[in-house]
């Protein structure tokens, strides 16, 4: 109703169109305008990247969570997304240099990345969902989707049944979140205490918001009983075959398959509620298949 | 004892609107005797202890889920009420494969075509929904529920802008804003929506489409070969993922004459031929067109009453908090839950740390709103003519409402 009125922004209003404004429910308040008007205070360049002993490798660099002692010795990273890409290029026989990184340092907001030797393109980091494509330009593996029907049905076990059990047991239940997620995501990107609670407080948050967007509450019972059946299915997939889908080499199937059951199964995590090692200590073949797969490590 | 099945109302010519019930209405169809059990078309969330939908109520126990309905009937009947009795080794595989892969993959396409397509949603679901499921004034408050937990669920797509009421909003929202921070004049109009907009679904989408539709219906097809293959399976009779798959498919593959825009139906027919018939087979023959309905209960003042205080809650952001945390204490503490020992005390603890975490964000808008008070006041912002007073709640609501929503940034994880 006062529309016809206003006057040019940061012109001072005098009293009579200050009152006239007040009841106007939809202006926007002037003591509010008057401190948005002050920003921005002050417009600092850009920060150079970090100076790190990585930056100068020639390789391929694939930026992965671990941390500075298993990037040396390119030991499997704790994350299973990272763990999966990290094990699928090594069964491809592509070398590759570990960097230890944080979801803040990623193009995508997401890790794993990798940043090629040879660049493609213009010069692009290349996202987790990128990589098989890349990979199978580089030494011309085949894709496995295509050979079998049942890879990406069974794929959904993984990247649903056994990620949300996952999500669960690593965030959600308090005492491996304090004995485990606390220790390898939180404590180790910064020192600061008030910055740790907020990170803490976020990932269990993106967690629990990740598992009610499938269902009304966070059933743990359901969770670890469908866990359990999809364990159970992958070990009746693997059958007393060496590979999944009875291949040479090991494959994608099987690093998504080893960044799960590897993780679980590490002594190294230190878990504190082990109740998806003990649902996958029932099934023999899935353990071996692990410890078959960790010596490319 | 006669099994009673509460679930979502009929609509499109299906016994119901909702997927998961029609799976479990196909399942106790298939493999209980008739007399066994009746149908009933409640269409309301609380009949049943857990909130969901569908649910198997068997005098004072209540079951819901396909999943836990399936297991209960297979318990309650020691094996006789069992599609599934006779899997083993590799079919038993396929079977857990099966269900967790169409779990995953069809209910976000379904609810971006049933819910997010907001032609299809104003035209088609909501009449469905304000006709024959539900009775007045559930009709104002449980679609809108049922939509935004669908625009959860199938955010990850990236076709949210399916959603054309809500872009216009959006755009009428950002020119208001122009408007009043002083950057346009008011006696601008509005402009003119671009015609990719308002005619039909934008090309913009097609290739996303292609993508979504194509990761869900090839491998569908595929597990529907060779083309003699009667039943997921194989075999010579239906399981339990065939009625899940009826459940899903049947509305998916709701063509022009039900909904506005069936780009998803068009989908399947393009993709998996084979669905759209094996479909119409499965229907007949679990019999979808004769079930043992039985009258819902007339609802009553109390209900209503119900249903009404249940939504306002659930909407008021804390509060909404504090009610679903309550839920859960409830369930990790009823005896009769069916949990071990283990199991209650972890959720008991869940909802324990979860309660922190609401108080914790209580205290952050409360300590935020006394911030920003206290700096207006320091800077002496406060302290200006009669008009400036009013201002001063106007700013702690919208206070509450900024510090509220979602953290700054999303882990992925």
């Amino acid at each position: 109703m006062t529309s016809e009125r206003r006057e040019a922004p940061g012109q001072t209003p005098d009293n009579a169109t200050a009152a006239a404004r007040a009841r106007d429910f939809f202006s926007v308040p002037a003591p509010v305008k008057r401190i948005f008007d002050k920003f921005p205070l002050v417009t600092y360049p850009a920060n150079d990247l970090p100076y790190c002993s990585w930056s100068n490798r020639q390789g391929n660099r694939l930026f992965v969570f671990t941390d500075a002692a298993g990037a040396r010795h390119g030991r499997p990273s704790f994350n299973p997304q990272c763990l999966k890409w990290q094990a699928y290029l090594r069964f491809a026989g592509i070398d590759f240099d570990i960097v230890p990184s944080s979801n803040h340092a990623s193009p995508t907001g997401a890790l794993p990345f990798l940043l090629p030797a040879l660049p493609v393109g213009n010069n692009a980091p290349i996202p987790s969902s990128k990589l098989q494509k890349w990979a199978i330009e580089q030494v011309h593996c085949e894709e496995e989707q295509q050979l079998n029907t049942r890879f990406e049905v069974y794929a959904s076990l993984l990247d649903h049944r056994i990620r949300n059990v996952w999500l669960y047991a690593l965030y959600v239940d308090s005492e491996n979140f304090d004995a485990v997620a606390r220790r390898l995501y939180v404590d180790a990107s910064t020192t600061n205490p008030a910055v740790r609670a907020a990170l803490a407080l976020q990932l269990q948050q993106a967690a629990r918001a990740e598992l009610l967007k499938t269902s009304t509450y966070i059933d743990a019972g359901a969770l670890e009983a469908e866990a359990g059946e999809a364990f159970e299915a992958l070990s009746t997939l693997l059958g007393d075959s060496v590979h999944f889908f009875d291949r040479p080499n090991p494959g994608l199937f099987d690093a998504s398959v080893f960044a799960y059951t590897h993780l679980i199964l590490d002594e190294k995590m230190g878990w504190k509620r082990d109740r998806l090692g003990q649902l996958l200590r029932r099934h023999e073949n899935l353990v071996q298949h692990r410890e078959r797969l960790l010596k490319f490590f | 004892m006669v099994l009673e099945l509460h679930v979502w109302g009929p609509a499109f010519s299906l016994p119901s609107i909702d997927a998961q019930c029609l799976a479990t209405i196909a399942y106790l169809s298939l493999a209980l005797p008739k007399d066994a059990w009746v149908l009933v078309a409640s269409s309301d969330p609380s009949v049943s202890p857990t909130n969901e939908l569908p649910a198997l109520r068997n005098g004072n126990t209540w079951v819901s889920r396909f999943r836990n309905i399936v297991d209960y009937l297979r318990q309650y009947s020691a094996g006789d009420w069992d599609l599934d009795a006779e899997l083993a080794g590799l079919d038993r595989a396929d079977s857990i494969a099966f269900t967790s892969f169409l779990d995953t993959q069809f209910p976000p396409l379904l609810a971006l075509s049933l819910y997010v397509t907001s032609q299809n949603y104003y035209n088609s679901v909501l009449p469905a929904y304000s006709s024959q499921i539900l009775t007045w004034p559930s009709t104002w408050l449980i679609p809108p529920q049922i939509r935004a937990a669908a625009k959860r669920a199938s955010d990850h797509l990236g076709l949210s802008s399916l959603d054309l009421v809500a872009l216009e909003e959006d755009r009428k929202r950002e020119h208001s804003a122009a408007v009043a921070a002083g950057r346009l004049p008011a006696s601008l109009p509005l402009p003119k929506a671009a015609p990719t907009i308002t005619s039909g679904l934008a090309t913009t989408h097609r290739f996303r489409m292609e993508a979504v539709t194509a990761a869900a219906f090839e491998p569908l097809a595929a597990m529907l070969q060779p083309a003699q293959k009667n039943y997921l399976l194989g075999g010579d009779r239906p399981t339990s993922v065939d009625c899940l798959l009826l459940g899903y498919a049947s509305l998916a593959a709701l063509g022009p004459e039900s909904l506005q825009e069936a780009w998803l139906g068009e989908a399947l027919r393009q993709k998996a031929p084979r669905v759209v018939e094996w479909v119409r087979r499965m229907q007949r023959e679990a019999g979808l067109a004769s079930l043992p309905w039985r009258k819902p209960e007339r609802p009553r003042w109390v209900t209503v009453g119900n249903t009404l205080w249940n939504t306002v809650a659930d909407a008021t952001p804390i509060w909404r908090d504090i009610r679903a945390n309550t839920r859960m204490r409830e369930i990790a503490h009823s005896q009769e839950a069916d949990l071990s020992g283990e199991e209650r005390t972890a959720l008991a603890e869940y909802v324990t740390g979860y309660k922190k975490d609401v108080w914790l964000s209580v205290a952050v808008v409360v300590g935020g709103v006394a911030a920003l008070v206290g700096y207006m006041a320091h800077v002496g912002l406060l302290g200006g003519g009669e008009g400036d007073e009013e201002f001063e709640e106007e700013d702690e609501d919208e206070e509450v409402e900024v510090v509220q929503p979602e953290l700054p940034f999303g882990w992925s994880i």
